[in-house]
């Protein structure tokens, strides 16, 4: 189970359906497999229909329930049937070509890789970032937020350990060196507004090919 | 020769027939929907298809829907479209509903949120949509079913256990979806206090949710 959660505020306004898609799409594979988060998700949609409840009725246009009726026999739509890439979180399903092993991992070192994901976000990219077991990261900090959700396997920074399942927001404030754990490589989905701007001296080498 | 009365009889027979079930119909299948509830609506959608539950659903529930499309910031042509997809949905989708795991007001918050969500995306193309986000509502049903019989009435709404001001920034998330700097402006507050009135909130709705978890410990000890 998780041990890092979003705020209650990206909670909230994942509920209220007012979270950017990447970002949006981050939280709803976080909340697939965190009863926590779920139980909050539960309330901030009940405070939803609270909201709704609380509203000054507006007439509809007289029309409108005879057109309704008239569209009720109609055919229900086909929902087109994705075929489920095992140990891949709901709502990626659509959006993942292929299992990580057959991604086209692209990068500059063995040991980060990185594969973008096509979601349709004015604001954010989404990447998928590959950390080869028991490599460490140069040392970097962020340009601007950067949304963090392990998939599989984990790592760990100075302060803590990250696991499958932890959403870690990392900014302009955070500086630091993950690494990932030496049995596995760890897979992470980020959700970032800004390149990664590297800090130490290896690092501003790196820099112009790791965008 | 003797075959002609039975027939008659028999046509005799059919012709009275519907007439008995026509009145037992209008007394027992019939049922007057004006004052039932909208998880009773939901129930008579899903089970029995009728569509007269639809229509008193449908008079109960689309203004205040069309006023929530509005208040997100559709027109008024963009939001009676987003009501006549979300309560399309709600004659499809009534056997999704299920009553243990919260009350029809939520139910239909989210499909009127999903609806909306998705009228903006298709005119902007993007192929993101909210089944991607939310599967069909489900929840933990005892956790719910606790808090739903504690509060049936309104007055134990969450959000009337909020004070005006912290409602106020609670209603811009929901309908604005605004960074808090952009809540600060319009609301001419400080971002600080923007932001602590939305924590309080928090705080609140997590004290609340927290009491509904002893009264589950509580009625779950009772029933050892």
């Amino acid at each position: 189970m998780a041990n890092y959660h979003p705020t209650d505020e990206l909670l909230m306004a994942f509920s209220a359906g007012q979270l950017p898609n990447a970002l949006g799409l981050m939280l709803a594979c976080h909340i697939e497999h965190c009863p926590d988060c779920q139980r909050k998700m539960h309330q901030f949609n009940e405070l939803g229909g609270n909201i709704l409840d609380s509203l000054e009725p507006l007439a509809l246009d007289e029309g409108a329930i005879g057109k309704l009726l008239e569209r009720l026999d109609e055919p229900e739509p086909v929902v087109e049937k994705v075929e489920m890439l095992p140990g891949i979180p709901r709502p990626l399903q659509r959006f993942m070509p292929a299992h990580y092993d057959n991604l086209a991992w692209q990068g500059m070192s063995s040991s980060l890789k990185e594969f973008t994901l096509d979601i349709d976000d004015d604001r954010y990219t989404t990447k998928l970032f590959r950390i080869a077991a028991g490599k460490q990261l140069p040392e970097h900090t962020h340009k601007g937020n950067e949304f963090t959700l392990v998939m599989k396997g984990s790592f760990s920074d100075k302060t803590c350990n990250y696991h499958a399942g932890d959403f870690v927001l990392a900014d302009t404030s955070t500086r630091h060196q993950p690494q990932a754990a030496n049995d596995s490589d760890c897979i992470c989905l980020a959700v970032m507004d800004a390149p990664l701007k590297l800090t130490g001296t290896f690092g501003r080498m790196l820099n112009p090919f790791m965008r | 020769m003797n075959s002609l009365p039975l027939t008659k009889s028999r046509v005799a027979l059919q012709n009275c027939d519907p007439k008995p079930c026509v009145d037992r119909s209008l007394t027992t299948n019939v049922t007057d929907y004006s004052s039932s509830s909208l998880e009773d609506l939901i129930a008579a959608i899903s089970e029995k298809r009728d569509k007269r539950a639809f229509v008193e659903l449908f008079k109960q529930t689309s203004p205040r829907l069309k006023a929530f499309a509005m208040q997100c910031g559709a027109n008024v042509s963009d939001a009676e479209e987003i009501v006549q997809e979300c309560m399309l949905n709600v004659w499809r989708k009534a056997h999704t509903f299920k009553p243990k795991s919260g009350t029809a007001i939520t139910w239909l918050y989210t499909i009127i949120r999903n609806r909306r969500i998705d009228f903006a995306r298709k005119n902007r193309h993007e192929t993101v949509s909210s089944d991607d986000m939310w599967l069909e509502e489900s929840g933990d049903e005892l956790e719910s079913q606790v808090h739903h019989d504690l509060s049936g009435e309104k007055a134990r709404s969450l959000l009337d256990a909020l004070p005006n001001e912290q409602k106020q920034v609670v209603y811009k998330v929901y309908f604005e979806g605004k960074p808090h700097s952009e809540i600060s402006k319009d609301l001419e507050l400080p971002l600080g206090t923007i932001k602590s009135r939305l924590r309080l909130a928090m705080n609140k709705l997590e004290i609340l949710a927290k009491e509904q978890m002893s009264w589950l410990i509580i009625i779950l000890l009772m029933n050892f």
